[in-house]
């Protein structure tokens, strides 16, 4: 199956339990010669960001209010999101089970 | 030596930028209406330019990027499109009236009412873009442009009170008039902290090939280019208070504008003040041209180069040669170019906010500036800046409903 | 390696040095049960609008199946040709064989070069 990364970037993540989690901010990936991996999905988690979140113009700032470490993501790996139906992605795991990305 | 005729570049960008149709009728009617008083709009407008122009040029000569291709690499399409649509519309409203100057400067000159100039003028803007490579339009803006010292020339002559034009240079409430005063210095802001000035600038250090050892060389171009500007603007107002306050000349219409000079110079007058505004509008023409086609060149990652063969650059030289087209046809239909100048001055204020916030970011961002980027000092002052123009994006319309 | 930081809306340039435009999207591949990977580059103004907004992005399509200069599906570039990621990502190709400067040489051909001083897109 064929996902367009680029579509699939600020989509609501929900979990296990259907909670609400964030939107897929980043996905960090691996590079070796042949090919290029997905590692992990980095999920924006500050609750204000999610809400403006849908608007366009706020949340690319978000994203680089990330880098500056102001407001926080989760680190979900490859093996715990289920992108079956790209439009709305599902951890495999509960929300409580997420780790804080570095 | 090559470092120092950058200060071309500076100067052009002023030229084209600082000095042009929306500018000199701003300070004439400030002047006319309200003498000295309004000198600090343009001393403030002068500061903040310095400040952008001088981190626009430092962005390009580190990073080896643009401004616009960092808007579309940091913050994503969907976000730069909005920019694009914002900053596009008005900058093609600015041309309209830029490209109406030239007319009616040549109306002046000749009597030929301007919709006759309109095709005229141009056909010789998109030739020179088309043949021109980026120094001859640089260096040849810069030359011209020296003709609008005469502006100065023209104040000074008319023996100005020095204390009374150093009061100016401090902010003053107005006793009457409030909504006007308020809409003129709206109004100088916006002609003066035009967006499209950052984005010819920066395009301009990629094309003159800045890097890292012209950072020194950009403040000093970038310091100095816009002080001309900024001084040029002042000898404007202080003539227009010398010369058309005394005899109630509001200067609202270009034919009052004209008369600027003829106190000064009774025989060369009209002249010169023609010329000089030929000059920078046509300068103002070139640049906004090329910073609309940069701006859609930079976002979509296409080929762009003034000093390319046009075949080798297809699409930016398309989007140039297709915005010079429209732009002709409101002049063709007789549309006022004061008024579109009005127009555009307050939406110049009212769409800052969308210029000057992400560059808020990109003059902090590591990766594009390394060692280079802002520190405390530059941003607090793009802080400052984000903040009259936000305050300039709320009052503006109002005002120009109100007082214009 | 961060693809919405480091690759995605970056510019492409080709092995002559050419600018080939910027990347507009991604094909990510996705198996049951094993890593998803990261096939394509995608370029191209379909893929662009859509992610302004679908209703723009299928118009956009429309419009290039009616008017482009090439077949509709936006050009995908294999990610094995990707050779460095820095600022820019400089790709194994050749921009001309790839079909990601379709337009610019379409508009260089019909348009500009038929002005006079428009020169020839394909001299040295």
């Amino acid at each position: 199956m064929e996902i367009n990364v680029e579509l699939l970037i600020g989509t609501k993540v929900r979990d296990v339990n259907g909670k609400s989690v964030g939107r897929i901010e980043e996905i960090r990936v691996e590079r070796d010669e042949k090919a290029c991996l997905v590692d992990a999905y980095l999920i924006g988690a500050s609750a204000l960001m999610e809400r403006l979140s849908a608007w366009t113009l706020v949340r690319p700032i978000g994203r680089f209010l990330h880098s500056r470490k102001l407001y926080s993501l989760y680190r979900v790996p490859w093996q715990d999101m289920d992108l079956s139906d790209p439009r709305h992605p599902r951890l495999r795991i509960a929300a409580s089970d997420l780790r804080h990305a570095k | 030596m090559k470092k120092a005729l950058q200060i071309a570049l500076g100067i052009v960008t002023s030229v084209g930028g600082f000095l042009e149709i929306g500018s000199v009728t701003t300070a004439i009617q400030a002047g006319a209406a309200f003498g000295y008083q309004l000198l600090w709009a343009l001393l403030l407008g002068t500061i903040c330019l310095i400040f952008l122009v001088e981190m626009s040029g430092r962005f390009a000569a580190v990073s080896k990027h643009t401004i616009v291709d960092a808007t579309r690499e940091r913050f994503g399409f969907p976000f730069f499109f909005v920019v694009l649509v914002g900053m596009v519309l008005v900058a093609f409203m600015v041309l309209v009236a830029e490209l109406g100057g030239i007319g009616l400067s040549l109306q002046i000159l000749t009597g030929l009412g301007f919709p006759w100039w309109a095709i005229p003028v141009s056909f010789v803007v998109w030739l020179l873009m088309w043949k021109g490579t980026f120094s001859l339009i640089e260096n040849g803006v810069s030359l011209l442009g020296l003709v609008t010292l005469s502006f100065v020339v023209a104040a000074v002559r008319l023996h100005p009170d020095w204390g009374g034009v150093a009061h100016g240079l401090v902010p003053t409430f107005p006793n009457d008039q409030k909504a006007k005063y308020g809409f003129l210095a709206v109004s100088i802001l916006g002609a003066s902290i035009s967006p499209y000035l950052m984005y010819f600038y920066s395009s301009g250090a990629i094309e003159d090939e800045w890097d890292e050892s012209y950072i020194a060389v950009n403040r000093a171009v970038a310091t100095l280019g816009m002080s001309f500007g900024g001084l040029l603007s002042m000898g404007v107002l202080v003539t227009a208070a010398l010369a058309l306050k005394p005899n109630g000349i509001h200067g609202e219409t270009f034919e009052q504008a004209a008369l600027l000079m003829t106190t000064a110079f009774p025989k060369w007058g009209l002249f010169l003040f023609a010329a000089a505004m030929l000059v920078a509008c046509l300068g103002a023409a070139l640049e906004i041209s090329l910073a609309i086609a940069y701006f859609f060149a930079q976002g979509f990652g296409w080929s762009w180069s003034q000093d390319l063969v046009p075949s080798k650059n297809a699409r930016f030289c398309f989007t140039y040669t297709i915005i010079i087209l429209v732009a002709t046809v409101p002049l063709l239909l007789g549309v006022d170019p004061i008024k579109v100048t009005m127009m555009s001055m307050a939406l110049t204020a009212a769409t800052l906010p969308l210029a000057i916030f992400p560059f808020l970011f990109l003059m902090n961002d590591p990766i594009y500036l390394g060692e280079h980027r802002n520190g405390w000092v530059s941003n607090s002052i793009v802080a400052v800046i984000i903040v009259i123009s936000f305050v300039l994006a709320l009052i503006s319309i109002p005002l120009e409903i109100v007082g214009g | 390696m961060d693809l919405v930081r480091d690759v995605l809306d970056k510019k492409l340039v080709d092995s002559e040095h050419c600018e080939m435009g910027r990347v507009d999207g991604l094909v990510m591949s996705l198996e049951e049960h094993s890593q998803p990977r990261i096939t394509h580059i995608q370029i191209g103004g379909t893929t662009l609008w859509m992610r302004v907004h679908p209703v723009l992005g299928n118009l956009a399509a429309k419009l290039a199946r009616k008017w482009g200069p090439r077949r509709a599906e936006p050009v995908r570039i294999p990610w094995s040709r990707v050779l460095t990621a820095g600022r820019d990502l400089k790709l194994h190709v050749k921009a001309r064989e790839t079909g990601a400067i379709d337009w610019e040489i379409w508009i260089a051909r019909h348009i500009i070069e038929r002005i006079p001083g428009g020169g020839h897109e394909e001299a040295e």
